[in-house]
């Protein structure tokens, strides 16, 4: 029994290779199952639009002189690592394929620049961070990673490595943001990574370390920083819990390379005492002598030592040094002047006097400023990275080229609205609102995108009742109507009543309701409703959520340094879903637990997370989404790494909140905690679930998820999906790596199971359109950033079990006659594969010249039909209709198509017309000149042949241009005018021009008079020549036959048209030899 | 032959869910067994390979028909024609030329020897894993990484004259699928994404005759498919050598 199965097993396997095996295999039996993964959903594609415009916050900065030119290494706060070989000119991503996209240091290894380092997690403890997974190597410029352990850190501050062993390495965690962990502080490792120890440790489990700095002449003398920090859903602190209160943080001296370590005296020599928050240290890279220290502290400052930190003095404290200690505490001493310092900050602030004062750099760069590199060999040139991006600058600072090829963009939701190509919408952390193109000819550059309002952006939505609108909002639910067209912005956000205070979350959820074109919800603990464009605001509920007062103490928050920007504000609705299929339906949950829905539009509301089995209390609800096809079906996503739990929790409940099934977790194969849960618009089964690494699918209703990962799309925090109805397209906002768009995902819907087990099969596609094709695009340069358009061409998409390797596989193109339009190489990747189709037919035969005809290299489109691809892999082969329609946005309609099509086609032919009678020239001359060659120079036959030769040649000049060298010639013969004229009906796919249509006649009598004018001479001179020729045993002239006037391989006769044209209007149609007369 | 390949890699992967860890020798021995041996490779001593290229993609390309002629030991030639004008680029070992017709200019221009480090790579008619040691190349293993959802093996080929390519094996026949090169051009470097496919047997030998590239990563905006592959025709060695005349367009 056991051998029968095992047998039949390896057959099944055997025969799933021999499919594809050469030499006459033949298909077999399928496998049972197919595992559903990210090879086989991923060859839909995805295209980023960024947009790199606004980019992203900027953690870390890394750089080095190498062949004379500036390596550059900026590490995004959760967009991944970007290189660049040229100072930025160009960058490119080289973290991608790494789990994790936040980070929070690199290294270039000083004694070989191929070696770069980089931690994991971000170290700027903000409350949107994301969790990093360890450290990583490089040997090879960031090619290729190892990752060398730290697996628990999470975030990780700096790397140190000593310039005389690239061996010893420190690594400095602050550890674990939102739960107690050992496995932070300092580490070192004296194996290039392969073993690492933790050689200074906090007291409690909430400190970390936060900074480390090496004497730049002895390597084993140290100082590194320690930093009890915690953060909660509501709440942080850096340092202990209140300004007075005890901490972990302290600063501590090693002079045996971290084997033993000393806590250098707080409150002694020139030092403040404790209690500390976070602190930073370093030296001066030129001065030994010369440490500089950033202490967060009940009198927070810059503190100088002179004599290598025995003793210090206090320095600056003005604003800009103290200000937001967890979120900017770097300090960067110019490797060539000690006394020249600079601390990223709000502003980046600099001094030239050894600390004793600061000032802005100045310049016009977004602010938030988090680590800067200055170059060694002229500090002048600094890179620094804030939380709008990275920037350059020339002049030590003062001024700023702002990178503009980074989209590292944090969004933290995405809209759409039904423009033709429509608009996304979306907010992002610390950088506004924006509204950018999904298509654009020549690509979505940076200016395609539109800023509205400012601050932190999170919900946008284009007004349905007023297109000239949208709203947006900052943090806080400060939510404006926005008027596109004067960029005024009115502020509608509720206010509070007597005696109340409304909570509104940092990311405040507003809601468009999907029934009543209009309507808006907006949510603090009670949720508004407005009817009139934020002109009154209906109450429709109690405090939905625990309303507890001990998650309400914000203006406590921070630690020893009040930081209450509104981004702790907690116990606060976060997301509503009004269903679709009943507005009275309204599904809201809070961040603190709660998922409340109502039956009755807000009259009574119902808390039924308590029915969710296995559910940890007071999860976040990062997501409800009611069913688009079920009232009693909804969705809900809870996110519990505030707790320190980074699981996907997703949940469906079918009965109305009554019981739920757990939909999607880490057994599902999903990672990272859980943003955001969606219901394809037209399979209920098909699921999306955006977590912190990235986006899975379903197309089971949850039993199966897969990973996508295609058009190298990162394992980058996806915070919202939307899908576009109109066109099916799955639009992604990531929390930095900008917006990206899956196009069509109608094969999502056709997959099954019994799908997956075939060897192949087409795919349903969205209705084809011949898309007008916009010219655009113009020379920005290298260093700019643009996104992707959408294929311009017929998109075909069909599924493959395996990589086809062997043997041809083609598609080929019929038309609705079943003749052959065209063969396209087809894709050979395993599971789904899109190849584009022009829709064009094969271009005209044309003339040989001097030059190209550029025009004339292509064919029409087509008109449109149901044509058919049929794809051929092997001895299998599989059919597909394509129904291809016209744009929607032509101003023309299908008789105008028709017209410019014949009217191409008109030309087409002449083309094919003047190329026989090239040929036919070129043909007799070469016979003629042949027999001239084989007569004796005085032969008057010789004589006749040469001149017959000659004189057809002056035809063939007037036909085609001739002048050969390259250069701009400007000879234009009957063949360039027939291209131009070509090019002018090909550019505009509505009824050609009346002039046009007469240019057409106008060639075809020039053409015709050269063709009587060759006819003529021929008839005239080759019967006597050729009774010369005849006479001395020579062969006559005989100019070629006449040829085919389009290409053999793919042409369309006049019947292929007409029945085109027939099929698709369902009548007869007869093209008429003169377009102008209408059938 | 290759259905036992087949039967052996599918019983591994039936024992083992994981596929062991290879040494970059057994790859590429592994490689040219699928290729057929290294005996038949090296009984091919020319080859002339044509068919269509297809350059861009969505709402407009062209199509150019390809011919590509390559003779021992490091001799290329290829040709792409339309509307009856032929570009040529060609290696003859030493020396790198092309010629552009297409604004009308007929005469042959030499390459720099950064333009034709491309060519002169390709002019290696059994590939750079053949004999890799005595080519002066340098070759490591970095695993399985996903090409298209194929986990496929990496090799990466530190090229003797110091540019890097790498190579992407299918994991069940060990044949090229994939290839990534890295290469520097005044002082620059370039990557270049090429895809292998539609293998079939030449001589005796599995070549592709599906090559698609493009920048790494970006859409193939240079699609060629072969249609006739002949191996051990007669080429004169004049249509590799720069020409002194204007080059004459091979048939």
């Amino acid at each position: 029994m056991r051998d029968t199965s095992l047998i039949a097993a390896i057959s099944a396997v055997i025969f799933s290779f021999v499919t594809s095996a050469p030499a006459g295999a033949e298909a077999a039996t399928a496998p049972t199952a197919v595992h559903f993964d990210a090879g086989i959903i991923s060859g839909l594609g995805a295209r980023n639009i960024g947009s790199a415009r606004m980019s992203g916050r900027i953690a870390a900065v890394a750089a080095a002189t190498v062949d004379g030119k500036t390596l550059v290494y900026a590490g995004a706060a959760s967009g991944g690592v970007w290189k660049s070989n040229d100072g930025g000119t160009t960058f490119k991503p080289v973290f991608d394929k790494n789990p994790v996209q936040t980070i929070g240091a690199i290294a270039i290894d000083p004694s070989n620049p191929k070696v770069v380092w980089v931690g994991t997690g971000e170290c700027w403890t903000r409350n949107s961070v994301s969790v990093g997974d360890g450290i990583y190597k490089s040997a090879d410029g960031g090619e290729t990673w190892s990752h060398m352990g730290l697996d628990a850190s999470e975030r990780i501050s700096e790397i140190v490595i000593n310039p005389k062993n690239s061996d010893v390495v420190y690594a400095c965690v602050p550890g674990k943001l939102w739960s107690d962990s050992a496995d932070r502080g300092l580490y070192k490792t004296v194996d290039g990574g392969k073993t690492w120890s933790l050689i200074l440790k906090g007291k409690n489990l909430s400190t970390g370390c936060s900074a480390i700095t090496m004497d730049p002449q002895s390597p084993d003398l140290l100082y590194a920083c320690l930093w009890d920090f915690r953060r909660k859903g509501w709440t942080y602190r850096s340092g202990g819990e209140g300004p007075q209160d005890e901490s972990g943080s302290g600063l501590y001296r090693s002079e045996d390379g971290g084997k033993s370590w000393i806590e250098v005296d707080a409150g002694k020599n020139g030092l403040p005492p404790k209690p500390y928050g976070r602190i930073e240290i370093k030296f001066a890279p030129s001065n030994n002598k010369i440490v500089y220290a950033f202490i967060e502290g009940t009198d927070s400052a810059l503190y100088r030592s002179d004599d290598g930190g025995k003793t210090w003095e206090q320095r600056d404290k003005s604003q800009g040094m103290v200000w937001r200690a967890f979120y900017f505490a770097r300090l960067i001493i110019d490797p060539t002047n000690p006394d020249r310092i600079y601390k990223p900050d709000f502003d980046l602030i600099v001094s030239e006097d050894g600390g004793k004062s600061f000032s802005s750099s100045g310049g016009g760069a977004h602010g938030d400023w988090h680590d800067l590199w200055i170059n060694p060999q002229n500090p002048k040139h600094v890179i620094g990275g804030d939380d709008g991006g990275l920037w350059i600058s020339y002049d030590g600072g003062s001024r700023w080229w702002q990178a503009m090829n980074l989209p590292i963009s944090q969004f933290y939701h995405v809209s759409i609205d039904d423009r033709d190509p429509y608009q996304v919408y979306g907010g992002l952390q610390d950088n506004s609102t924006w509204i950018g193109d999904s298509e654009y000819p020549g690509g979505i550059t940076n200016s395609r995108w539109e800023n509205i309002l400012g601050g932190d952006g999170f919900w946008a939505f284009t007004d349905p009742a007023d297109p000239d609108y949208a709203y947006a909002e900052f943090q806080g639910g400060s939510i404006s109507r926005c008027n596109r067209k004067t960029h005024d912005a009115r502020d509608i956000q509720p206010r509070a009543g007597y005696n109340e205070k409304l909570r509104f979350n940092w990311n405040t959820p507003i809601h468009m309701s999907p029934n009543e074109k209009g309507t808006i919800y907006i949510g603090a603990q009670f949720l508004f409703r407005s009817r009139d464009h934020g002109q009154s605001w209906e109450r429709i509920s109690p405090d939905l959520t625990t309303n507890d007062p001990e998650k309400q103490k914000q203006e406590q928050s921070g630690g020893i340094t009040v930081d209450n920007s509104s981004a702790e504000t907690h116990t606060t609705i976060y997301s509503i879903s009004e269903s679709p299929k009943d507005g009275q339906v309204i599904w809201v949950g809070t961040d603190d637990g709660n998922v409340q829905v109502t039956r009755d539009g807000g009259t009574t509301w119902t808390n039924v997370v308590g029915n969710i089995k296995g559910l940890p209390k007071s999860s976040w609800v990062s997501w409800v989404e009611a069913s688009r096809f079920d009232v009693a079906t909804a969705y809900a996503a809870f996110d519990r790494h505030t707790f320190g739990d980074m699981a996907p929790y997703v949940y469906k409940t079918a009965d109305g909140g009554k019981t739920w099934s757990r939909i999607a977790g880490p057994d599902q194969g999903l990672r990272g905690y859980a943003h955001v849960i969606k219901e394809d618009t037209i399979k209920p089964d098909l699921l999306f679930v955006g977590t912190e690494y990235g986006l899975w699918v379903s197309i089971d209703g949850g039993r199966q998820w897969a990973e996508f990962t295609g058009g190298n799309f990162p394992k980058v925090a996806v915070r919202d999906i939307v899908i576009q109805p109109r066109d099916n397209d799955l639009v992604l906002a990531t929390h930095g790596r900008g917006i990206w768009i899956i196009d069509d995902i109608t094969p999502l819907r056709t997959m099954t199971d019994d799908l997956l087990r075939k060897d192949a099969a087409f795919l349903d596609s969205r209705p084809i359109t011949q898309r007008i094709l916009g010219s655009g695009g113009w020379a920005e340069g290298d260093a700019t950033f643009y996104g992707e358009n959408p294929p311009s061409g017929a998109v075909i998409t069909y599924y493959q079990r395996t990589r086809h390797l062997f043997g041809p596989i083609k598609i080929e193109i019929l038309g609705p006659d079943g003749k052959l339009v065209d063969t396209i190489p087809a894709s050979k990747r395993r599971g789904i594969n899109r190849v584009s189709w022009s829709m064009r037919v094969a271009p005209p035969l044309v003339p040989n010249a001097a030059q190209i005809a550029f025009s004339s290299s292509q064919g029409p489109r087509v008109i449109s039909g149901i044509y058919t691809a049929r794809l051929t892999k092997g001895k299998e082969v599989f059919e597909t209709k394509l129904n291809i329609g016209l744009d929607r946005r032509a101003t023309y309609n299908l008789d105008d198509r028709k017209a410019q099509f014949d009217a191409a086609m008109r030309v087409h032919d002449m083309f094919g017309a003047m190329s026989s009678l090239v040929d036919k020239i070129i043909g007799s001359r070469m016979m003629a000149d042949q027999s001239a060659a084989n007569l004796p120079e005085k032969d008057t036959l010789r004589k006749d042949l040469e001149g017959f030769s000659s004189r057809i040649e002056v035809i063939r000049k007037k036909i085609v241009a001739t002048k050969e060298g390259g250069a701009i010639t400007g000879e234009e013969r009957l063949r360039e005018h027939l291209d131009q004229l070509y090019g002018a009906i090909m550019s505009y796919e509505g009824r050609p021009a009346q002039y046009q249509m007469k240019s057409i006649d106008a060639l075809q009598h020039e053409l015709d008079d050269v063709n009587k004018e060759f006819s003529a001479l021929t008839a005239k001179t080759l019967p006597a020549i050729n009774e010369g020729l005849k006479a001395k045993g020579l062969p006559p002239i005989a100019p070629p036959p006449e040829m085919p006037h389009m290409q053999a391989s793919s042409s369309l006769s006049s019947a292929d048209i007409n029945a085109a044209f027939s099929a698709f209007l369902g009548r007869f149609y007869q093209r008429s030899l003169n377009v102008m007369e209408k059938d | 032959m290759l259905i036992r390949r087949g039967l052996l890699a599918a019983l591994l992967l039936f024992v083992a869910a994981h596929a062991r860890a290879f040494t970059v020798d057994e790859l590429i021995a592994k490689n040219i067994e699928a290729k057929g041996g290294l005996d038949k490779i090296r009984a091919i001593r020319t080859l002339r390979t044509s068919g269509q290229m297809r350059v861009g993609g969505g709402g407009f390309s062209l199509d150019l028909a390809y011919t590509m002629m390559a003779q021992r030991p490091a001799m290329i030639r290829t040709e792409a024609s339309i509307q009856g004008l032929t570009a040529v680029t060609a290696y003859d070992g030493s020396i790198g030329w092309q010629l552009q017709p297409f604004q009308g200019r007929r005469d042959p221009d030499k390459m720099s020897a950064d333009d034709m480090k491309g060519l002169k790579l390709s002019a290696d008619m059994e590939g750079p894993l053949v004999d890799y040691k005595a080519k002066g190349h340098k070759i490591d293993y970095l695993g399985t990484e996903d090409v298209d959802g194929t986990a496929a093996h990496k090799l990466k080929i530190s090229l003797k004259e110091g540019d890097i390519r790498y190579v992407y094996l299918d994991p069940d026949y060990f044949l090229e699928i994939r290839i990534v090169d890295q290469i520097k051009i005044r002082g620059v470097e370039i990557e270049q994404e090429t895809d292998l496919g539609d293998y079939e047997q030449v001589n005796g030998v599995y070549l592709p005759f599906s090559i698609e590239s493009g920048p790494k990563g970006g859409p193939k905006g240079q699609k060629i498919t072969i249609v006739k592959a002949e191996a051990n025709v007669d080429l004169n060695d004049a249509l590799f050598h720069f020409p002194a005349a204007p080059a004459a367009v091979s048939k």
